[in-house]
């Protein structure tokens, strides 16, 4: 009986000892935690298999409109490298960060990554800003959708793996190798974006919120509006009226709507015009053809080219 | 554009009438049965069964969307019927909220899992009148002609059981709980259609003003229905024609039109056509409730002008401005200057923060593209000159509150005085009511 006893602790012991390194070794030491999925997209591109690479808002969630639940407070405390987009977008990550996230991932920490520092900034009205207790530094709030400009990616995987090699310097080759590989296909895909979205070259486009400027700038299109002038506010009929006497004059044919983004005052001036509602994907995931940073420019520049291709035949 | 504002004003604003049409007479009898917010209630629980239908994967505008929405809107119809009974122990109202709350905890609750589901919880409070297509308006005219229809033929049962449920007899209690369904289901069924098209708030609106702004002037359904409708139609009227002047959202304005419209038929009932022996009194309560507010803003303006001159003063700013008082007039030669070119240096700035806007978009399709060191250099310009604008619109206050410094004395002491003096003098004349109880104590 007891000899049996000592065998099964032996056991046991046996396949603790033999588990407990190879569980080491095969979970990553770093755990990315991002505001975005396009963010994460990117963070996986740069990390590969050496990091846990998770989002906080799900795809195709209002990230303005994004509320945060218990699971987020756990990965957040859990986080070695946190990476936001800033600019006011994920302006609910500062109190939670204060309350629940390692120093490491707070702001100035090494694991830290604001993702629009070093972007060229678009429509920098400076209106309201961003002071931090810590550095007194201050910034004027720009347009935050700067990674729909797949030229933006560079400077956004910059700030990243610089994070990455800030917690784990010993994984600096790997993260090096896998940015450069990742940079270089990029490269590739934005000429043939390019390529395809050549003959449409200013455009004139109108979107239902200001989420392209930094998408028309990379593919020189010509967005001449935006129907919601203010986030949740429905426009006004006088605009609507103005609107489409725009839409007549510069005869626009395609109406821009994100996934999550009311249709019917885009589809009351389609109706009135004969424009037609295109709706494109913001972020990776917001569409189900929208996997990976890729696939998300795949689809936009795709569905673009062909919608734009039907209006003019 | 003329065209334009007449196509998008004709459909919203015929919407408009017909649901001021059908909810003016189930406002009536919501007011008689003192469940204000039933309509809350219902329109929560019809949501909560719209978006278990999108869960479940039906599109909204589906047969299996509307299905699902009605079905759940039945039983909250069975709720209220059944809240009735409750109700001779613990108010009805109390137990519609708590429907109502549920009904939107448990909404959140499905569409967390949905990527849309903000997006939709928005919409059911806000709606987009606009946007309704003339489709839906002869659906909508075929429904409420037949729901108006049903309660023309039944209106006898359905006023008598509409009263408070202290006040239902017990033995009426089994004809009270028919009748209450039969109403409770053809208001889901309204309430349902009228909250997917012009959202809670504006529907609440149509329900509850038209028909209080009838009862305000006569006890007779007939009578309170036809002034309802007047009243509804000219606030539809008000609010979509407003919107395309103020420039803003259409459902807000219009909500704002009906208090509006409230507030003047208030106005008029009290002190227009109440009845003889108690217009001389209203109107004088009136003037002295308005001379009291008046006198009271502006003794207060003063007093806080003097305490506090850097803070905002919106009286005094309004004073200066009708009366061409502005503060420059109390700055030194110096300040002045200052204060000018203060205010010149930051609409310059600005000018030039929207030129740039300007230059940049431009450059995003037209001519040679900008290098990203070009658009940093534009950025970083924007941003230090609405940096300076904020310097220089620091200068202006700072200027402005030494100037007010000065200022208040010349302009609080009197708005005091005139405050002041004005209570007194209204409030004089009601010391005679003591003298009126002198004279009943010696009587």
């Amino acid at each position: 009986m007891r000899g049996r006893r000592v065998l099964g602790v032996a056991i046991l012991s046996a396949i603790l000892l033999g588990s407990f390194p190879f569980a080491a070794a095969s979970a990553p030491r770093i755990y990315v935690v991002t505001t975005t999925t396009d963010l994460a997209s990117l963070a996986q591109a740069v990390t590969g298999e050496l990091a846990r690479v998770e989002s906080l808002i799900p795809p195709a969630v209002d990230p303005e409109a994004f509320e945060p639940r218990p699971s987020d407070l756990i990965k957040l405390k859990d986080a070695t490298v946190l990476v936001r987009v800033g600019l006011g977008f994920d302006h609910w990550l500062e109190k939670l960060l204060i309350l629940h996230a390692d120093p490491a991932v707070q702001r100035g920490g090494l694991g830290y990554v604001d993702a629009s520092i070093g972007i060229p900034l678009l429509e920098v009205k400076g209106r309201s800003i961003e002071v931090t207790r810590r550095d007194g530094h201050a910034h004027g709030l720009a347009n935050p959708h700067y990674w729909l400009d797949p030229n933006n990616v560079e400077i956004i995987t910059g700030g990243i793996a610089e994070a990455i090699i800030r917690v784990a310097p010993e994984l600096t080759q790997q993260i090096i190798v896998n940015r450069d590989r990742f940079l270089d296909r990029l490269r590739t895909r934005t000429a043939e974006w390019q390529q395809t979205l050549g003959p449409y070259r200013a455009v004139p486009l109108i979107a239902y919120h200001n989420t392209w400027p930094y998408f028309a700038r990379r593919f020189r299109l010509d967005l001449v509006d935006v129907v919601e002038i203010k986030e949740g506010v429905a426009p006004s009929p006088a605009r609507l009226a103005n609107l489409a006497a725009v839409i007549r004059e510069r005869m626009i044919r395609v109406i821009l709507l994100e996934p999550y983004e009311p249709e019917e005052a885009s589809q009351l001036l389609a109706r009135r015009t004969g424009a037609t509602v295109l709706r494109l994907a913001t972020s990776v995931g917001s569409r189900p053809e929208a996997t990976d940073y890729f696939a998300l420019l795949d689809y936009n520049v795709g569905a673009l080219a062909k919608a734009l291709a039907a209006v003019s035949n | 554009m003329l065209q334009d504002v007449i196509a998008f004003a004709m459909l919203p604003l015929a919407a408009a009438i017909v649901f001021t049409g059908i909810h003016t007479w189930l406002g009536l009898q919501v007011l008689k049965r003192n469940i204000v917010f039933a309509d809350l209630a219902l329109a929560q629980v019809s949501a909560l069964g719209a978006t278990v239908a999108v869960a479940a994967g039906h599109a909204p505008q589906s047969a299996g969307g509307f299905g699902y929405a009605f079905l759940f809107s039945a039983i909250g119809a069975l709720f209220l019927t059944a809240s009735r009974n409750f109700a001779r122990t613990v108010r009805q109202e109390a137990l519609i909220g708590v429907l109502y709350v549920v009904a939107t905890a448990a909404t959140v609750l499905v569409v967390d899992r949905s990527p849309q589901g903000a997006e939709h919880v928005k919409r059911m409070l806000i709606g987009s009148i606009l946007s309704v297509t003339l489709e839906d308006l002869l659906k909508l005219i075929l429904l409420y002609g037949a729901i108006g229809a049903l309660h023309w033929f039944v209106r006898r049962p359905l006023l008598t059981f509409a009263q408070d449920a202290e006040l239902t007899p017990l033995r009426n209690r089994g004809a009270a709980a028919f009748w209450d369904l039969v109403f409770y289901l053809s208001f889901g069924l309204v309430v349902t259609s009228s909250v997917s098209i012009a959202g809670v708030l504006l529907v609440f609106c149509f329900l509850i003003v038209p028909a209080m702004i009838g009862r305000l002037f006569t006890p007779k359904i007939g009578f309170s229905l036809v002034i309802g409708w007047v009243a509804g139609s000219i606030a539809s009227a008000a609010g979509i024609l407003g919107s395309f002047l103020l420039d803003a959202p259409t459902g807000a304005v219009t909500v704002v039109m009906f208090a509006m419209a409230l507030a003047l038929a208030g106005c008029f009932r009290v002190f227009v056509t109440a009845p003889r022996k108690e217009l001389k009194s209203n109107r004088r309560t009136g003037m002295l409730a308005s001379g009291f507010t008046l006198f009271a803003v502006l003794g207060l303006s003063g007093l806080w002008v003097i305490v506090e001159p850097a803070a905002d003063h919106p009286v005094v700013a309004l004073i200066e401005t009708t009366t061409g008082l502005l503060p420059e007039r109390f700055m030194t030669a110096r300040e002045r200057e200052d204060y000018l070119d203060a205010l010149a240096v930051a609409r310059r700035h600005t000018t030039e923060v929207d030129r740039l806007y300007a230059l940049e978009r431009r450059t995003r399709w037209q001519g040679e593209e900008l290098s990203a060191d070009e658009i940093r250099r534009i950025a970083s310009m924007q941003q230090s000159l609405t940096e300076m604008g904020r310097g220089e619109r620091f200068v202006v206050d700072y200027t402005r509150a030494r100037a007010r410094e000065r200022e208040r004395w010349y302009i609080g002491i009197p708005l005091i005085i005139v405050g002041m003096g004005g209570l007194a003098w209204m409030l004089w004349p009601l010391h005679g009511f003591k003298r009126v109880r002198r004279l009943r104590t010696k009587q």
